[in-house]
């Protein structure tokens, strides 16, 4: 599990890297809609693997690694729409989001680890607010929260 | 020496980053996301045993992967760019600037539980009302403030 996670994850990191996502230039323009290629990278990934996932889970897919597939679907809620403003207003400062701002520091730069330890304390915090990590007791275990991912 | 083009084609990062959101949850049932992982290193730092190791060991390949990019660039090199908005500002500005984008982004994504990579790119490929909701909201915001910066900053910015 852990090899094939960390394998993911290097073909992730390569790509962001690769094309051009933790490039600020690249990520500015596209929030200008000067350019569509972000768009189309994130439109074509979508093509790609959204049949492909709704195939698997018609097929009631048996994972290798984690048992019967099933997608981590959440209804909406007014929460999404308060993330979307707050991460939408960093997103829009910064340039650059929380894969990308690693491919930055990978690059060497050193304003990109500025964005690494701003987005830690806002995890901390947001944690903190939420009540799932008390100061001096430690973490509580993973929470079983079904939208934990990021 | 630069073995890497400038930049990958849309055509070919795109459709690579829709299989390995596939093949995270056709192998592990595990769905691909970024800032959990940014969660999962700072607990495992503090309590190794409470993280959850397989969102550690993606973290890892993610700096591994983006640092083998990056030697096929020619190698890191430190340095203090950040494109137009470090032309523009200087580093006693850009830094908290930079700080509190971060902040903002890492509170409003455990918040919503989802970044641009678990709400926007695999959220919205399992057709995640919740996740098409975050990540619709973040654009509209991200786009909307960046042509307002615009608009005011005379296009300089």
């Amino acid at each position: 599990m852990n090899l094939f996670t960390f394998l993911v994850g290097l073909a992730f990191g390569f790509l962001i890297v690769a094309a051009g996502l933790s490039d600020y230039t690249v990520i500015h323009d596209m929030l200008l809609l000067r350019e569509p290629d972000v768009f189309l990278l994130m439109g074509t990934s979508f093509a790609v693997a959204m049949p492909l996932l709704l195939i698997l889970r018609r097929r009631s897919w048996k994972t290798p690694l984690g048992g019967g597939l099933q997608l981590n679907r959440v209804e909406v809620e007014p929460k999404h729409v308060y993330e979307g403003a707050l991460f939408g207003a960093g997103w829009a400062a910064a340039g650059t989001c929380p894969g990308p701002a690693i491919g930055m520091v990978a690059g060497g730069s050193l304003l990109g680890l500025v964005v690494m330890a701003g987005l830690g304390l806002g995890i901390i915090l947001r944690n903190l607010a939420a009540g799932r990590i008390s100061i001096g007791r430690g973490p509580t275990p993973h929470p079983a929260q079904p939208a934990a991912t990021s | 020496m630069e073995l890497l083009p400038d930049r990958l084609a849309w055509f070919i990062a795109g459709p690579i980053i829709g299989l390995l959101t596939v093949a995270l949850y056709a192998v592990a049932n595990k769905h691909l996301g970024v800032t959990t992982s940014y969660l999962q290193v700072m607990t495992f730092v503090r309590s190794p045993r409470m993280a959850e190791m397989w969102r550690v060991w993606f973290f890892g390949g993610l700096v591994a992967g983006a640092l083998l990019a990056a030697l096929l660039r020619g190698g890191p090199s430190p340095n203090l760019n950040y494109g137009v908005l470090g032309d523009l500002l200087p580093i006693a500005a850009i830094v908290p600037v930079l700080f509190v984008g971060g902040l903002f982004m890492g509170f409003g994504a455990r918040w919503g539980g989802g970044c641009t990579s678990g709400h926007g790119i695999a959220g919205s490929a399992i057709l995640s009302r919740g996740a098409i909701v975050g990540i619709a909201t973040i654009m509209a915001t991200a786009i909307g403030l960046t042509l307002i910066v615009h608009l005011i900053t005379g296009g300089s910015l």
